[in-house]
């Protein structure tokens, strides 16, 4: 049985990165070093999720590695399970139409565990969570023009649009359908949040009425200016740009 | 005080350090060089055009200039520092630390060497040292909320979890006003304090923390995640329940919510009914998942059982999914139920199919079926592997061209201990499906099981970067290709061709040395991020890196080679024929010597293929690594200094060390730790070798053999012990193996309380053989006895053979062996004479 957890959140699965690794390169002619996944990791660990066998006698409880670890949640470090599909996902570092948005910058199952639905299933959560922590206006991704049953999954069962035909974009001299996908509808209204934190704060420290519509307005008009989120900056990390999505 | 300069030059020496700062390596060189024209003792500035030309990679050069630098400047932060760096790039942390530690004391104010200073700290995991640094670092700038954090972190790791949160409370109280939703940076920080509550076993807190401010938090699924374990944990059933349905509806396949989900309902293990129902609900709820069908099968029993899995299985063999048979074998376990699957499956094939006639291909269908019973006659705990060939080919007749049957049949041909077969089939497969990576990677899988190297290679370039230094091999090495370097390496130990072995399992070792570097950057990285959950735990697996099972599993093959070289020091010129040795040799025209001259040759004539093949890239490409930097060729391309190694055995401890350290409960790791240190004499660490392996598993065959090892060498030490090791070992093996007991007597005893067990059989022989060495003939009559009994497998045969090479067998005794082997496997070739 497979399931299907999220990367480097909570709980982190972040063990797993070299059994990530392996199903790439089993799987597909496009490869990193593990220092990439660990940036993928480190910089948007909502984004990624992988897919796990469930061991035989299932998850054993963290040991105690460390003290209180987390045992309701079936704390899989120090585990290897096998990995059999995994989604790398990140957020366009300099997005060229200014619009924030998410990136899958690799997916894949194992062939012996195609056809059950994981692929859909990883890029599901990933979709979500895009939407909800960095509010992606879409998620974009490159796929072989010759992959009918990739295509088929993110055009007909996820919705994905083909926005232009990327010539040779790969490495074997293939194109490549450069798609995309609105997520706006999946975001989360965080000016509705933050006047509901002020009203109550209001309602708690007793202020008069009209003060605190005032505050809360002039607060209302911060929060829409900031909902750009902080991002790309400093990107460092030595190596780690783009040109180790060897394409090249 | 530094050296003074002329404006000018001063004006110079800024130029000098922006162009650095922007990779302009070049300007930065000249400008150097025109200032050291007039002022060629210059400390600062010899120690920045030696920081420059280390960046270029010429870092012999860089430190000659560097240490000249702080001749002329010994009282210099600049040059100090750029030593630090030097040592830094080097990865020699301890002198780095100290020579920041030289600069920061001449200038205790600067912030660039207390970072770089910090940064090490932090590598090295002295976190009183780090602490220090970023205490420091914090009270020069206090307005950045990354110094608060990292003092937290400091704190945290150091296991100081209450200062921990102490931090970054403090820093909490002094915003005024909540920071908006889109403040990663804080909401990241919320979510750290709240894990270290946690972690500090204040759940409740934690739980009325996180319900406070996780609403504003954007990591939606990690909050939801924390708050149903906190609910559980704290026993707070009803709305533990509610969260963990939350979490199903996000994501129904994740077996652990259901557990929990369970857990929380209060529903006992033994209630199969209600448990049922709950999962039936999920499955209605979301059809096309699994996990809802697939849990209930592991508690139904009986009828129960039969009636869920017969469902199951026919819908997923009419969807023709091929990881069915992966999904339901781990219920073999229990033999009644291996039982129904097998009587169900068998019944399909009749056409008993339920539900009236299948809707979709009633061919797609059968042929499922009849792969499924291929992969269920090949499993060990159903294994009839005259039936899986015969299933498998009626797949294969169904549908000529599906992948997944034909990889089964080269499974089967594994089975049958026939690597050659296997390859072959595996092959074909591959040009099922030629642009399909992950069936060529398994093609060159079984190549390479099967010795053939240079063929494995050729497919896996048909997916590599060949243009790579090192061609396609060069490409695997760059792209980590773990489980490629680890299986060439295994083969080449099959082969005895240790240099090859030991050159690709030390390149996996030096994987995991690289992953081990690779956290550096992000020391820094990761607090410009804010994501410092994550970078935690990374920190974390960083400190267990060597535990994951593919260090495990390379370790332990370099050991085999090394514990190989130490007993036949003849292998380093290549393959020596195994069950002899130098003491065989009787001259001239010995085997021995006769095998020395063909492996001199043979590696003579790779010498010179390899040269071919370096001269044709030359041409082709021209050699630059992705960065632009120019790479060279490897040096040693068939580990020629590897196999040289003056002490193999201590070669051995230092890849032995960690598996120890990190996966004790691996017995494989205590059962070589005590082949390494029994043959460097080291009886006290031998003996907690065995101890913890008997610990593991009192009965393994092999703790047997190593438990008399340890008392003969114990009662005639090969040098003299001293008193402490002598009685500590002795008091332990007392233990085990008292000094009172009669040996024969003993091993006799082993073998009767395992005389159904090849291996014990074994064990119980090797024992024999040294207790006795007159008992040679009649311990080769009884192995070749006891391969003929039911228990005996190929893989217990195949020790069984290694056991004559041990006991230098004479030739026609393993020819015998192997022949009736032979008879037993009729289709193996593991058994055919070389």
């Amino acid at each position: 049985m497979v399931d299907i957890v999220p990367l480097s959140s909570y709980p982190s699965y972040i063990d797993l990165l070299p059994g990530i690794q392996t199903c790439n390169i089993t799987n597909l002619p496009e490869n990193y070093f593990l220092k990439y996944y660990l940036y993928h990791a480190l910089t948007w660990p909502q984004l990624s999720f992988v897919a796990v066998v469930r061991p035989k006698n299932g998850y054993t409880q963290n040991t105690g590695r460390q003290a209180g670890g987390k045992p309701g949640s079936g704390d899989l470090s120090g585990q290897y399970p096998k990995v059999v599909g995994y989604v790398l996902a990140k957020m366009e570092e300099e997005p060229t139409d200014g619009l924030q948005h998410g990136h899958i910058t690799s997916i894949s199952v194992m062939r012996t565990h195609r056809r059950l639905g994981i692929a859909e299933r990883l890029m599901r959560m990933s979709q979500r969570a895009m939407a909800e922590c960095y509010r992606a206006n879409y998620v974009s991704l490159h796929v072989r023009v010759s992959n009918n049953a990739a295509l088929r999954l993110y055009r007909d069962t996820l919705g994905f649009q083909v926005e232009n035909i990327e010539s040779k974009y790969y490495a074997d001299g293939e194109d490549a359908y450069a798609m995309r996908m609105d997520l706006s509808p999946m975001w989360v209204d965080w000016s509705a949040i933050e006047k509901a934190d002020r009203e109550r704060e209001q309602k708690e420290n007793g202020e008069a009425a009209d003060e605190g519509d005032e505050v809360g307005d002039l607060g209302k008009k911060d929060a829409e200016k900031m909902v750009k989120v902080k991002m790309g900056r400093a990107l460092g990390v030595g190596d780690l740009v783009e040109k180790n999505e060897s394409q090249a | 005080m530094p050296q003074q300069l002329s404006s000018k030059d001063a004006s110079l020496f800024r130029q000098v350090v922006r162009h650095y700062e922007t990779k302009q390596h070049k300007k930065g060189i000249k400008a150097a060089d025109q200032i050291l024209r007039k002022n060629p003792n210059h400390g600062d500035t010899l120690a920045m055009k030696a920081l420059i030309i280390s960046n270029q990679g010429q870092q012999e050069d860089a430190f000659v200039l560097a240490k000249e630098a702080l001749k002329n400047d010994m009282k210099s932060h600049v040059c100090w520092h750029v030593y630090g760096l030097l040592y830094r790039a080097d990865k020699n942390y301890e002198e780095a630390i100290k020579a920041y530690r030289f600069a920061l004391r001449i200038e205790p104010d600067s912030q660039p060497i207390q970072r770089d200073l910090a940064l090490l700290q932090m590598q090295m995991r002295d976190f009183k040292g780090y602490i220090n640094s970023r205490s420091a670092m914090l009270q020069a700038r206090p307005a950045f909320r990354q110094n608060w954090t990292a003092l937290a972190i400091a704190h945290h790791l150091a296991g100081d979890l209450e200062e921990a949160e102490k931090v970054l409370t403090t820093y909490e109280e002094t915003l005024k006003t909540p920071p908006p939703v889109a403040d990663m940076e804080h909401s990241e920080a919320v979510l750290y304090k709240n894990t270290i509550l946690s972690e500090a076993g204040k759940v409740d807190k934690a739980l009325e923390h996180l319900e406070k401010v996780g609403h504003r938090a954007t990591d939606v699924l990690a909050v939801m995640e924390m708050k149903a374990d906190y609910l559980l944990r704290l026993d707070r059933k009803e709305e533990a329940e509610a969260a963990y349905t939350d979490l199903l509806e996000r994501n129904p396949e994740n077996s652990i919510y259901y557990d929990a989900l369970i857990r929380a309902k209060g529903i006992s293990e033994d209630d199969h009914k209600a448990l049922k129902a709950v999962y039936d609900s999920w499955a209605n709820k979301y059809p096309r998942g699994d996990a809802a069908r697939r849990i209930p099968l592991d508690f139904l029993e009986g009828e129960d059982f039969k009636q869920a899995v017969d469902a199951y299985l026919q819908r997923m063999l009419k969807k023709g999914v091929p990881s069915l048979f992966a999904n339901i074998k781990t219920l073999y376990a229990n033999s009644a139920k291996r039982d129904t699957v097998q009587e169900l499956v068998e019944g399909y094939t009749s056409g008993k199919v339920q539900n009236g006639e299948a809707n979709g291909d009633q061919n797609e269908f059968l042929s499922s079926t009849y792969y499924f019973l291929a992969q269920h006659y090949n499993y060990y705990l159903s294994r009839n592997l005259s039936k899986a060939m015969e299933s498998v080919e009626k797949a294969l007749e169904l549908d000529p061209k599906a992948v997944e049957y034909q990889m089964t049949k080269a499974r089967i041909w594994k089975h049958y201990g026939n690597v050659q077969k296997a390859a072959e089939e595996m092959e074909k497969a591959r040009t099922l499906d030629a642009k399909d990576r992950h069936i060529n990677s398994k093609a060159a899988k079984y190549q390479l099981r099967n010795s053939e190297n240079n063929k494995a290679l050729d497919n896996m370039s048909k997916f590599t970067r060949n243009e790579t230094v090192g061609g396609a091999l060069g490409d695997l090495h760059e792209m980590q290709c773990v489980w490629y370097l680890t299986e060439d390496g295994e083969s080449y130990l099959r082969q005895r061709k240790l240099g090859l072995a030991l050159k690709r399992l030390h390149a996996v070792y030096h994987i995991f040395d690289v992953w081990q570097e690779d956290q550096f950057d992000f020391h820094g990285f990761s607090l410009r991020k804010g994501m410092i959950r994550a970078y935690v735990d990374m920190i974390r697996w960083e400190d267990r890196l060597r535990e994951h099972p593919f260090y495990t599993r390379a370790a332990l093959a370099g050991i085999k080679a090394y514990i190989q070289l130490h007993e036949d020091p003849d292998l380093v010129h290549g393959p020596m024929p195994a069950g002899t040795s130098r003491e065989d040799d009787t001259g001239e025209d010995s085997e021995r010597r006769k095998a020395i001259k063909k492996a001199k040759k043979e590696q003579q004539r790779l010498e010179k293929v390899e040269a071919e093949k370096r001269e044709a890239r030359k041409t082709a490409t021209a050699v630059k690594g992705l960065d632009g930097e120019v790479k060279k060729e490897d040096a040693d391309p068939f580990g020629t200094k590897l196999v040289q190694t003056p002490d193999p055995l201590n070669e051995a401890t230092k890849i032995l060390t960690p598996i120890l350290e990190h996966s004790p409960q691996n017995i494989e790791g205590q059962l070589l730790g005590f082949e390494v240190y029994l043959r460097q004499n080291k009886l006290a660490l031998a003996q907690k070798c065995l101890s913890a392996a008997h610990t593991l598993n009192a009965s393994n065959p092999t703790v047997h053999v190593q438990t008399l090892r340890l008392r003969k060498a114990l009662d005639n030490p090969r040098e003299p012990l001293t008193p402490e090791v002598s009685e500590s070992v002795n008091a332990e093996l007392e233990k085990l193996l008292p000094k009172s007991q009669n040996l024969d007597e003993w091993n006799k005893n082993f073998l009767s309380v395992h005389k159904d067990s090849f291996s014990h059989i074994q064990a119980a022989l090797a024992s024999r053989q040294l207790i006795n060495p007159d008992s040679k003939a009649q311990n080769e009559n009884d192995l070749a006895t006891a391969l003929g009994s039911n228990d005996a497998s190929i893989e217990s045969a195949l020790a069984g053979r290694e056991l004559l090479n041990e006991w230098r067998s004479e030739q026609a005794t393993k020819q015998a062996y192997a022949e009736k082997a032979k008879g037993k496997w009729p289709e193996s070739s593991v058994f055919d004479l070389e």
